[in-house]
């Protein structure tokens, strides 16, 4: 599962250091490394990677430690603090209200899942008695809209779309306008896919999102991305500014580390974890059991209050 | 300040014999450099070692300096690395199968793709039938992801599409499909079957992107790789893809190569002819995903996918690849 193979990597570095007889400043830079491969191997950004390590030995500061402190948890510390500090959003995600219309408009590169997540996510709130329903508004794909609409007819929601516009502007805003006077509490609109690289594709992106005022825009992330995640996402929070990031994909081997980099990037923190294929694998996400998930371990949750 | 005084010292004078102690600053740098292109850590770490082997010991020449020269050494690591010992000429190869030497019947080509979800296996075998279209071809695309949905409707607008661009081109094209919910390696060998009947020129068999941890899910390539007896089998990755990469690569080869006692050369057994990195366009220079899994398996690329459109797919140019990777 994302993450926990990074969390163990953490986990044996620190009680590595704590166990070696000698805690001396070479086994500290070791486990410092080490952490730091564990990071990079997870495709955690490369520059936030070097900048942790620095943080990490300016909080310990060895050479200044006395013999009399406790070396073992003020390391402890300094790394959980400085992971935190990292994944920490310092954001609270949107919380649809009842009894109104609450647009959630989808972003995301090519592929990343957005088309799926979505059906996923008004099921989700379909299940907790919000009314909910799709629009399609991705022109471009091809079969985008039978896509949508043979996920929506299984989940049993509702939707909008069309074969013949061509134009997504007009799709979106016909299709939020009716489901609006129709009073649906939950309205998902689906978006094609794009990257920063291309200037119309983000115009189109901001186009989109005027015509329907969202009440949230949510990333969709693979959790396969590597380097590319920073930049991506933070030309998405720039262009869309987009208050929640979905992580598809989590049933598969990568670790996760590029998540890791956009939330650090934008400041916005996950709110749902895709983990297959189907309807119900979407599981909720909540950035604290995130960091002791990232330390692979309940036993640093202690260290949180101090 | 006196060891960076001396490296600098090191850096600017030739004729030097290069010691680990010169090269470990430079190459931590250079190992760096690689990630920060987005090349798996595994890969990094591997061409640095090899490159620190063939260098040690070495002379540098009068003016040069050790970045210069480590420079040139990875320069031409990456460039042997990523040029493929036997290339692949897609159209002499359709062409042999064609029109084969005397006693042998001709058969439809087949050309399969393959890899993990939504990384663009449909698109770019949309493109690789506009190319084939170009050349006058006969296609038949089959529709082999049973599972996802719009599957089926994705291909049918593509074909539709590329039926009217090949009014202009020549060519002809179709889709084989029979729905949803089938076994995919039934309808891919009936695909062919069909395909061998109306005398098609090539196969192109598009498949579910399916998780190469998921062992149920790699198990199934190894049947449909004997039933569909690819010609040629097709990775596609993305190159937003991070470390992943290399495990995607090496999965899905040993899933094709499966039990090797089970198939010919052209059935289970047979592993991966190649890959396609897609999504090129979404990355700048960051192109290290083509190293990741050239490294993981030793499997040549032989496309790039540039874009969403049909002509945006690229055969590999090694030298601007290796350029883009260093600058
Ligand atoms: N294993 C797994 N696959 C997923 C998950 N979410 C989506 N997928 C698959 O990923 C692929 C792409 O998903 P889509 O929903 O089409 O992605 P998209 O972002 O809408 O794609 P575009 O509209 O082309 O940009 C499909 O094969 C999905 O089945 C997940 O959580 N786990
Ligand atoms: N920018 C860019 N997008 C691409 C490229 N190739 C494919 N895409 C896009 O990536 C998305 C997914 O492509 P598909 O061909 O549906 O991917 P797939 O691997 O068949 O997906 P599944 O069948 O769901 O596993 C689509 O939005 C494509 O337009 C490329 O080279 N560049
Ligand atoms: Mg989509
Ligand atoms: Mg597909």
């Amino acid at each position: 599962m994302v993450l926990s193979d990074l969390g163990r990597r953490i986990n044996a570095a620190v009680s590595d250091l704590s166990r070696s007889p000698t805690l001396d400043e070479k086994a500290f830079d070791g486990m410092v490394k080490e952490i730091c491969n564990a990071l990079i191997e997870s495709d955690v950004n490369v520059r936030l990677v070097a900048s942790l390590r620095n943080s990490i030995r300016r909080a310990v500061n060895f050479k200044e430690l006395g013999p009399a402190v406790n070396k073992k948890r003020l390391i402890q510390k300094a790394v959980f603090d400085e992971l935190v500090k990292l994944v920490d959003p310092h954001a609270e995600p949107f919380k649809p209200r009842k009894g109104k219309a609450n647009v959630i408009m989808f972003v995301g590169l090519q592929g990343s899942g957005k088309t799926t997540t979505c059906t996923k996510l008004a099921r989700w709130y379909q299940a907790r008695q919000f009314k909910s329903c799709l629009v399609c508004a991705d022109t471009f794909r091809a079969g985008a809209f039978d896509q949508l609409k043979q996920n929506a007819t299984k989940a049993k929601i509702p939707y909008y779309g069309s074969l013949t516009q061509t134009d997504p502007v007009v799709v979106a805003r016909e299709g939020v306008e009716k489901f609006k006077k129709e009073r649906f509490e939950i309205i998902i609109v689906d978006t094609s896919g794009r990257h920063r690289q291309e200037q119309d594709l983000f115009d189109e992106m901001v186009q989109i999102q005027h015509a329907v005022k969202p009440d949230q825009t949510i990333m969709v992330l693979d959790s396969t991305i590597g380097q590319q995640a920073e930049g991506q996402s933070r030309a998405f929070k720039e262009a869309a500014d987009f208050g929640a990031i979905v992580l598809t994909k989590t049933d598969g081997a990568a670790a996760g580390g590029g998540a890791i980099s956009a939330v650090a990037a934008t400041h916005t923190p996950i709110v749902f974890l895709g983990t297959g294929e189907h309807m119900l694998d979407l599981e909720r996400f909540a950035p604290q059991p995130f960091v002791s998930k990232l330390l692979g371990m309940g036993d640093m949750q202690g260290l949180v209050d101090h | 300040a006196t060891a960076s005084l001396s490296t600098l010292f090191h850096n600017v004078v030739g004729g030097h014999t290069l010691s680990p102690s010169d090269l470990q600053k430079p190459l931590q740098q250079m190992e760096a450099h690689l990630l920060r292109k987005n090349v798996a850590r595994e890969a990094a770490v591997r061409l640095c070692e090899s490159v620190s082997r063939d260098l040690v010991g070495a002379q540098t020449r009068t003016f040069e300096s050790v970045d210069a020269r480590l420079h040139t050494a990875m320069e031409s690591a990456l460039r042997k690395m990523l040029t493929p010992t036997s290339s692949l000429d897609l159209l002499r190869e359709i062409q042999a199968v064609r029109n084969p030497s005397a006693g042998a019947a001709p058969r439809p080509y087949v050309l399969s793709i393959v890899g993990v979800n939504g990384v663009g296996k449909s698109t770019n075998l949309s493109k690789i039938a506009f190319f084939l279209l170009q050349n006058r071809y006969r296609i038949l695309i089959a529709a082999a992801d049973t599972f996802r949905s719009g599957a089926v409707e994705q291909l049918r607008v593509h074909a539709a599409n590329l039926r009217e661009l090949s009014r202009r081109e020549g060519g002809e094209i179709e889709l084989y499909e029979r729905g949803y919910g089938k076994d995919a390696a039934d309808v891919a060998r009936d695909a062919v079957a069909y395909a061998a009947r109306g005398a098609w020129d090539v196969v192109l068999v598009d498949t579910a992107g399916r998780r190469h941890n998921d062992a149920r899910l790699m198990g199934g390539l190894e049947k449909f790789a004997r039933l569909a007896r690819p010609d040629k089998c097709l990775m596609v990755g993305e190159a937003l893809v991070g470390g992943d990469a290399v495990q995607q690569a090496r999965h899905f080869n040993e899933s094709l190569i499966g039990n090797p006692s089970g198939g010919g050369a052209r059935g289970g057994g047979r592993g991966l002819d190649g890959f396609i990195v897609s999504k090129c366009d979404t990355v700048g220079d960051m192109v290290g995903t083509l190293v990741s899994m050239v490294h993981a398996t030793g499997i040549p690329v032989v496309f790039l996918g540039t874009g969403q459109h049909y002509s945006d797919l690229r055969t590999l140019n090694v030298g601007s690849v290796v350029r883009l990777l260093m600058e």
